[in-house]
């Protein structure tokens, strides 16, 4: 299938660094800094890499190690195309069953004839049950009446949120996730169980502008939730429901607490293995 | 019970950022993990230290589990972290660009002892001491070790 994930290239800097303490150490720094995303090291020095969006070559000439004269530097790269690096566990992982009503299984699983069978191949997407995160969404889904609602699930991963609750009865489901990946993935999840009330949108809170839901679920991480809550709050017609997942139960006084400053008000929570998934209420 | 270990992979990555893409995706990719559940645990983790390069050894077992331990950012990184500054001296050796005090280097020394070879936190002061400098860093102030 076409894949558009041209914006997520990244190109892999091998530096060789003579010598390397405590050189390589710096030059991660240094490079973090600037952009680069993540490192590991060689016998020889550290490899680095950097979104190819990022202009790498004039970054690396502002990067004071590089004109170090107590150490030498040199680099090779190489672009890396995009790639399925999680396809090994995804050709052959276990169906996901939650309440005895609802699974979440691959194409090559029969199904098994539960109240809500939903089929999802995720292409190095977030969403298939197995997180502790994703099970107490759905758990709470079951729960949950969202018929004729209108709803927002944010960072939409695979799109098995949103999926289920059209299942569930909502009207319209806005999916929207800021990874290329995770939006070309949920558009063929969508298309592959027939839920065509369900819009993927690729980007962040920025699309919600103007847009109001009767319900928003959100499973993403402590920091973009506290950063995004006052955008939620705003999209959330009153009396609507929010469900929060992706964090410890460590944070979950500052997700309450972030919430209570856009009148949003703490209803009840799941626990699982300390990962939490909770309700709030918009008053 | 006993796993057998498949293999351990050291990264380094930047705290709250951790995504399917190289080197994360390769290096646990081949092996079978689920690398998105390795994501959003390591996110998760890592939330107060966001931004930060942060070192992480994943343990992959046989079974195609994982654990994984996140060390404190090297002491090189610390170093520049205390003296405030982006990059370190361009000619260490002749111009001094920043100054570390003795205190500054016993917080980084006692936050890295367990990955430095030093049996006290003395020995370990010394060590980041000695990294400083060759960073071009002036060590001085505060109470130095014995």
């Amino acid at each position: 299938m076409e894949n558009n994930t041209t914006d997520q290239i990244y190109v892999e800097y091998d530096f060789t660094v003579t010598p390397q303490l405590p050189w390589n150490d710096v030059l991660m720094a240094q490079l973090g800094e600037v952009g680069f995303e993540s490192f590991i090291e060689t016998e020889t020095g550290i490899k680095a890499y950097v979104l190819k969006t990022t202009d790498a070559a004039t970054i690396l000439d502002t990067v004071d190690i590089m004109n170090n004269d107590l150490c030498d530097i040199a680099f090779a790269k190489a672009e890396i195309p995009p790639t399925n690096w999680n396809a090994e566990w995804e050709k052959n992982f276990n169906p996901i069953t939650v309440n005895n009503r609802c699974e979440v299984r691959a194409p090559f699983h029969q199904a098994s004839g539960v109240e809500y069978d939903i089929v999802i191949e995720p292409k190095m997407s977030f969403g298939t049950g197995h997180h502790q995160t994703t099970h107490m969404m759905i758990e709470h889904l079951l729960n949950e009446n969202v018929e004729n609602l209108e709803v927002l699930d944010m960072g939409s991963g695979t799109g098995v949120l949103g999926i289920l609750a059209q299942m569930r009865g909502a009207v319209k489901v806005d999916a929207i996730d800021i990874d290329t990946w995770c939006y070309e993935n949920a558009l063929e999840n969508v298309k592959r169980n027939k839920t065509d009330k369900v819009a993927v949108i690729l980007g962040g809170a920025e699309q919600l502008e103007g847009k109001s839901y009767d319900f928003i679920i959100a499973n993403i991480n402590r920091n973009i939730l506290l950063q995004d809550i006052p955008v939620y709050a705003k999209s959330l017609k009153k009396g609507g429901t929010i469900l929060f997942s992706g964090f410890y139960e460590e944070d979950l006084v500052h997700i309450k607490n972030k919430c209570m400053e856009s009148g949003i008000v703490y209803d009840s929570h799941l626990k699982k293995d300390n990962w939490i998934a909770a309700k709030m209420i918009k008053s | 019970m006993a796993k057998e270990v498949s293999k351990v992979v050291k990264l380094q990555v930047k705290g709250g950022a951790a995504n399917p893409s190289p080197p994360v995706g390769p290096a646990l990719g081949a092996a079978g993990v689920n690398i998105m559940e390795f994501c959003k645990q390591f996110n998760a983790r890592t939330q107060d230290k966001a931004g930060k390069v942060l070192p992480v050894a994943i343990t992959v077992y046989k079974d195609k589990s994982f654990d994984f331990v996140i060390k404190t950012p090297p002491a090189a990184v610390q170093i520049l972290e205390a003296i405030k500054l982006k990059g370190g001296s361009g000619e260490p050796n002749r111009k001094k660009v920043g100054t570390i005090t003795w205190d500054q280097i016993r917080l980084i020394a006692e936050d890295k002892m367990p990955d430095l070879n030093a049996f006290t936190v003395e020995s370990a002061m010394k060590m980041v001491a000695g990294t400083a400098r060759s960073m071009g860093v002036n060590v001085k102030g505060g109470n130095a070790p014995a």
